[in-house]
C-alpha cells in the first residue's frame, strides 16, 4: 500500500478532479477521491467510469469514496476541486475530519460565492489547518486526460505546501507544476481572468478587429496587475499561468463566461444566471473602489452586467477611458 | 482530551530558577553549537568562518561607535585575523566560548527574597514615598490605595486556568519603561505567577532598578548586538525557558510604541520561540505542555515618556532612534513626579488581559483546548507533525505560523483597549481642530496658532465619540471609572490630567474656552483612538450614523 505521504486526496468528482485524479493514478500515484454523491462513487468503483468525464477509463489506483474520513486518513495532501458555490460547505465537511498537519490546496479559479472572498480566505474559516494553497492555470480536463502538455502553478505562503504540491502533482510531460509564494496574486489573477473572459466573449461577438482585441487583453492585464499590487500581490503574477494563461485558454465556446459575453453582445440580459466571471467582475470593481485603483475594463463590463450600459457603448467607453488615462 | 492532562497547581515556577540556571545555560550552549555546526557544513554564509567574522565585525563597529578603547577592540581584530588560518576544531572552540559568553550576558536571576520584598514591602514603601504627603493621614491613605492605582481586569479566570495547565506567554502592548513594573504588579494583583522577561540592556544601567530587574527574573537583551549568533543565543534561551515551563513576557511591538497608536506591525523574533518550544515539547513526547499566548493592553492615563516618544516619532523619517537612553525614565526626578502626580489617581493604569491563543494563533476553549475558526477542537500538536505523525522541523513553516499568531494578536489589541478620559477628550478636541483646519497632517497642525475651542463643543463632540465607542465593542471600551460619568465631567477629568504632569499643560481651561497649548502631545494621546475611523462620512462614522437616523 502506498504511504500516506505519497497519496493524493481529491475532494470533488467534477471534470477537473476526475481528470487530475486519472492523470495522477495513470502515472502510478495513489489517489483517493471523495465525493458526496454515492452514485458517482459507485460508478467509479464498479465500472471505472464517470458520466462527468465521459469516455475515460479511470485507472485502478484511483479509489473513490463517499467517506471523508477515508480521504483524510489515507492522504495528507488534499486538492479541493469543487465549484465556487459549494466551497464553503465542502470546506466545513472536510474540516470535520482533517487536522493541523494536512495540506489543502484548492483548484477553484473563481471567488467563493456568495461572499466573493478569495477561496483561501473561506478555507481559513472552515479548515483547522493553516497550510493552504491554490492550484491554478490553463490545464483543462481534456488536456489532462488526452495527454496534452499543460502547466499549472501552485501558490502558498508555506514552502512545504509548494514543495509537496510539486512533488505529488508534477507529471511531465503532461502536467508541469510551477511554484509561487503569491497566493493572493494567483487567486485574484485566476478569478479576474474569468471576468476578462466575459469581456473577450462580448468583444468577439461584436466582431472587434484583432488589433483592438490585443489592446483589450493587454489593458486587462495591466489593470489586473495594478489591482493585484494594491491588494498585496506581485503584479508579475498576472502575466503568468493563472492570469494570462487562464484568460487565453478560457476564451473559447467551452467557457460559460465566454458564452455569457457573447449573449450580452446579442442583447441578452445578464442577471439571470451570473457566471463566476461575472461575479468576479463585480467583485473586482468593488475591490478597486476600496483600494483606489482605476479599472476601466472591469468597470465597463460591470456596467453591461448591471444593465447600465449597452455593450457597444461599453466597448467605446472602455477604449476612450483606457486611452485617456494611459 | 482535556481532563486526563496533568494540571499542576499555579505556582511561582521562578522559585526554582536559580537551581535550573546552569542546566538551562548548558542546554542553550549545546543546542546553538549543534545547530551552527550542522548548518556550517553547507558552507558559504553558514560557514563558521562567516559566523565568527560576523560577530567580530559587528563588535568592532559597535565598540568603535561607542568610543571604547583600543584594547577592547583589539580582541575582535585578532579574532578576525586568526580566522584566516584557523582549523575547524579551533573555530568550533571559539564558537563555544562566544556562545557561553553571550549566554551568561543574557541569563537572568530570580531571588525569592527580593521578590517577596518587591511585592510585599516595596509597594507599601513606594506608596508612602511617592504619595503626596500633605499629611501623615493622606500618606497612610495613599498606601491603602496603592492597590487601586493599577487595575488588572479582563479574562483573569481563564488566564489563571492556563497558568495551571501550561505555560503563559504574556504579550502586552508597549508604551513605557513603566510597563514592566506595571505588568509585574498587575500579574500579582490578578493572582497570576510572575514571569521571566527580556529587558533592554539599557534599562540595567540604573543600579537600583537593575538590582530589582536582575533578581526578578529579567534577562538582558542587548539590542546593539546585531549579529546572528547573538540572536541564536537569545532565541534559544527563550525557547529553553518556555520548554521548562517558565512563564514569559514579550513585548511583541519590540520597542516602546512611539506614536501611541495601538501596535499593528509586531516583531516576531521572540514570539516565534513559542512555536519552536512547543515543537520541541511534542518531539520530546510532551504535547500536553501547552503554551498560551495572552494578549494584554497596558493603558495609562498619562505616559511617563510621552514627550520624548512623540518627538522621536515626528522626527524626520530615518532620524528616529531605535534605542532611547536619555528620556524621562533616566531622570529620577521625572519618575518621582510621575508617581506623585499620576499614579496616585485611582486606576490610572489599567492592564487588561484578553483570551489566550495557542502558538498557531488558534483560540482556546475555557478548558484551554485549541479550537479552529469554525469552533472545532483541534490538536495543536498536529500543526508540527508530518504525514506519518512524526514531528517535522521546518523553520519557514513555523515563521508563517508565527506571522498568523502575530496577526491574531494585533487584531485582539483594539478590543482590549481601555480609553481614559485623556484619550477620549484628546480625540474629540483633535477632531474639532482638524475639521476646522481642513487637514489631518500633524506637521501642519503643529504650525497653526494655538487653537481655542468652546468647552460646549468639546462636550458635544465627546458625547458623539462615546456613543460610537459604546456601539462598537471591537474598538475598545471606556475606563470603568468614567463609563457612568456625564461628558462634562469626563472633560473636566481629562483637562486635570492633561494639564498636570507634562512639562507644560497640553490643554487648559479658561472660563468656557479650552486652549490647546501642545498640539503634539494632544496628537499623541488621541492616537490611542487612531484605530477608530474618523467622524466624517464612512461606515461607523458620525455622519453615517446621522444619515441612518429617521
Amino acid at each position: 500500500m502506498t504511504a500516506r505521504r505519497d497519496t493524493i486526496g481529491i475532494a470533488g468528482a467534477g471534470p477537473f478532479g476526475l481528470a487530475l485524479g486519472s492523470l495522477l493514478a495513470g502515472a502510478g500515484r495513489r489517489v483517493v477521491l471523495w465525493s458526496r454523491d454515492t452514485a458517482v462513487v459507485e460508478a467509479i468503483q464498479a465500472d471505472r467510469r464517470s458520466p462527468r468525464l465521459p469516455g475515460v477509463a479511470l485507472p485502478a489506483l484511483l479509489e473513490a469514496t463517499s467517506d471523508p474520513r477515508r480521504l483524510a486518513g489515507e492522504a495528507r495532501f488534499v486538492v479541493l476541486a469543487v465549484t465556487s458555490t459549494r466551497v464553503r460547505e465542502r470546506a466545513r465537511e472536510l474540516g470535520d475530519v482533517i487536522d493541523g498537519s494536512h495540506i489543502v490546496v484548492h483548484a477553484i479559479g473563481a471567488l467563493a460565492a456568495p461572499s466573493n472572498d478569495r477561496v483561501s480566505q473561506v478555507m481559513e474559516q472552515g479548515l483547522p489547518t493553516l497550510k493552504l494553497g491554490a492550484l491554478a492555470g490553463p490545464a483543462l480536463p481534456d488536456d489532462l486526460v488526452e495527454g496534452n502538455s499543460s502547466s499549472m502553478v501552485i501558490a502558498s505562503v508555506f514552502d512545504e505546501v509548494v514543495a509537496e504540491g510539486r512533488r505529488l502533482l508534477n507529471t511531465p510531460p503532461v502536467l508541469r507544476v510551477y511554484g509561487s509564494h503569491d497566493l493572493v496574486g494567483v487567486e485574484l489573477a485566476s478569478a479576474l481572468s474569468g471576468a476578462f473572459t466575459v469581456v473577450l466573449g462580448l468583444s468577439d461577438a461584436l466582431g472587434v478587429s484583432p488589433g483592438t482585441r490585443a489592446v483589450l487583453i493587454t489593458r486587462a492585464l495591466a489593470e489586473a496587475s495594478r489591482l493585484g499590487a494594491a491588494a498585496g500581490a506581485d503584479p508579475r503574477t498576472f502575466a503568468g499561468l493563472s492570469g494570462l494563461g487562464n484568460l487565453l485558454v478560457r476564451a473559447s465556446e467551452r467557457s460559460a463566461d465566454y458564452q455569457l459575453g457573447r449573449r450580452l453582445a446579442e442583447g441578452a440580459a445578464a442577471a439571470a444566471s451570473p457566471t463566476e466571471g461575472a461575479r468576479a467582475a463585480l467583485a473586482g470593481v468593488e475591490l478597486a473602489r476600496r483600494l483606489g485603483v482605476r479599472v476601466p475594463v472591469l468597470q465597463g463590463i460591470a456596467a453591461v452586467l448591471t444593465g447600465r450600459l449597452d455593450p457597444r457603448q461599453a466597448a467605446n467607453l472602455i477604449g476612450d477611458t483606457v486611452a485617456e488615462a494611459e | 482530551m482535556g481532563s486526563d492532562r496533568p494540571v499542576r497547581e499555579a505556582e511561582n515556577r521562578l522559585e526554582r530558577f536559580n537551581e535550573d540556571r546552569e542546566r538551562l545555560l548548558a542546554e542553550v550552549e549545546r543546542r546553538v553549537l549543534a545547530h551552527r555546526i550542522a548548518v556550517a557544513r553547507a558552507g558559504g554564509d553558514a560557514s563558521l568562518e562567516y559566523v565568527l567574522n560576523d560577530v567580530a565585525y559587528c563588535e568592532i563597529r559597535r565598540l568603535e561607535a561607542s568610543g571604547a578603547g583600543d584594547a577592547a577592540i583589539q580582541r575582535w581584530r585578532d579574532l578576525s585575523r586568526r580566522l584566516l588560518t584557523m582549523a575547524e576544531p579551533d573555530k568550533e572552540e571559539e564558537l563555544r566560548s562566544l556562545v557561553r559568553h553571550y549566554g551568561r550576558d543574557v541569563v537572568g536571576n530570580f531571588d525569592p527574597r527580593v521578590y517577596r520584598f518587591a511585592t510585599g514591602i516595596a509597594p507599601a514603601l513606594l506608596g508612602f514615598v511617592f504619595s503626596p504627603v500633605g499629611s501623615l493621614r493622606e500618606g497612610m491613605a495613599a498606601i491603602g490605595s496603592l492597590d487601586a492605582r493599577i487595575l488588572a481586569d479582563g479574562e483573569l479566570d481563564l488566564v489563571r486556568g492556563c497558568a495551571e495547565r501550561g505555560t503563559l506567554i504574556v504579550t502586552p502592548t508597549h508604551s513605557s519603561n513603566m510597563d514592566s513594573p506595571a505588568i509585574g504588579l498587575a500579574l500579582l494583583r490578578a493572582g497570576l505567577p510572575p514571569t521571566t522577561y527580556g529587558a533592554g540592556k539599557n534599562l540595567f544601567t540604573n543600579p537600583f532598578i537593575s538590582f530589582f530587574m536582575r533578581n526578578l527574573g529579567a534577562y538582558r537583551v542587548d539590542r546593539r548586538l546585531k549579529f546572528e549568533l547573538y540572536k541564536d543565543v537569545l532565541k534559544e534561551y527563550s525557547t529553553v525557558l518556555l520548554e521548562h515551563g517558565y512563564h514569559s513576557l514579550f513585548f511583541p511591538g519590540g520597542t516602546r510604541c512611539r506614536s501611541n497608536i495601538i501596535e499593528k506591525n509586531l516583531k516576531l523574533g521572540l514570539l516565534g520561540t513559542s512555536v519552536t518550544a512547543y515543537r520541541n515539547s511534542v518531539r520530546q513526547g510532551a504535547p500536553h505542555k501547552r503554551l498560551y499566548i495572552v494578549p494584554v493592553t497596558i493603558n495609562y492615563r498619562l505616559v511617563l515618556e510621552a514627550e520624548t516618544l512623540i518627538d522621536d516619532y515626528l522626527a524626520e523619517t530615518g532620524k528616529s532612534r531605535y534605542i532611547i537612553t536619555d528620556d524621562e525614565f533616566s531622570r529620577i526626578g521625572r519618575i518621582v513626579e510621575f508617581f506623585r502626580k499620576i499614579l496616585v489617581h485611582e486606576g490610572s493604569v489599567v492592564v487588561r488581559f484578553g483570551r489566550p491563543l495557542d502558538p498557531f494563533g488558534n483560540d482556546i476553549t475555557d478548558d484551554g483546548e485549541s479550537i479552529d475558526r469554525a469552533g472545532r477542537i483541534v490538536d495543536p500538536a498536529s500543526f508540527v507533525r508530518g504525514a506519518d505523525g512524526e514531528v517535522t522541523d521546518d523553520d519557514q513553516r513555523d515563521a508563517q505560523y508565527t506571522r498568523a499568531l502575530g496577526r491574531r494578536l494585533a487584531a485582539a489589541y483594539p478590543r482590549l483597549t481601555v480609553f481614559h478620559a485623556t484619550h477620549l477628550v484628546a480625540r474629540a478636541v483633535h477632531d474639532l481642530i482638524t475639521a476646522a483646519a481642513g487637514t489631518r497632517d500633524i506637521y501642519r497642525l503643529i504650525r497653526l496658532p494655538a487653537p481655542q475651542l468652546a468647552v460646549e463643543r468639546v462636550v458635544e463632540q465627546l458625547a458623539r465619540l462615546r456613543a460610537r465607542i459604546a456601539a462598537n465593542p471591537a474598538w475598545g471600551a471606556e475606563h470603568p471609572r468614567i463609563a457612568a460619568q456625564p461628558a462634562g465631567a469626563v472633560v473636566d477629568d481629562a483637562v486635570r490630567g492633561l494639564s498636570s504632569y507634562h512639562t507644560r499643560p497640553i490643554v487648559s481651561r479658561r472660563e468656557q474656552t479650552l486652549h490647546v497649548d501642545d498640539v503634539k502631545l494632544l496628537y499623541y494621546y488621541q492616537n490611542r483612538t487612531a484605530h477608530i475611523p474618523g467622524p466624517g462620512p464612512g461606515p461607523g462614522s458620525d455622519a453615517a450614523a446621522e444619515a441612518e437616523a429617521p
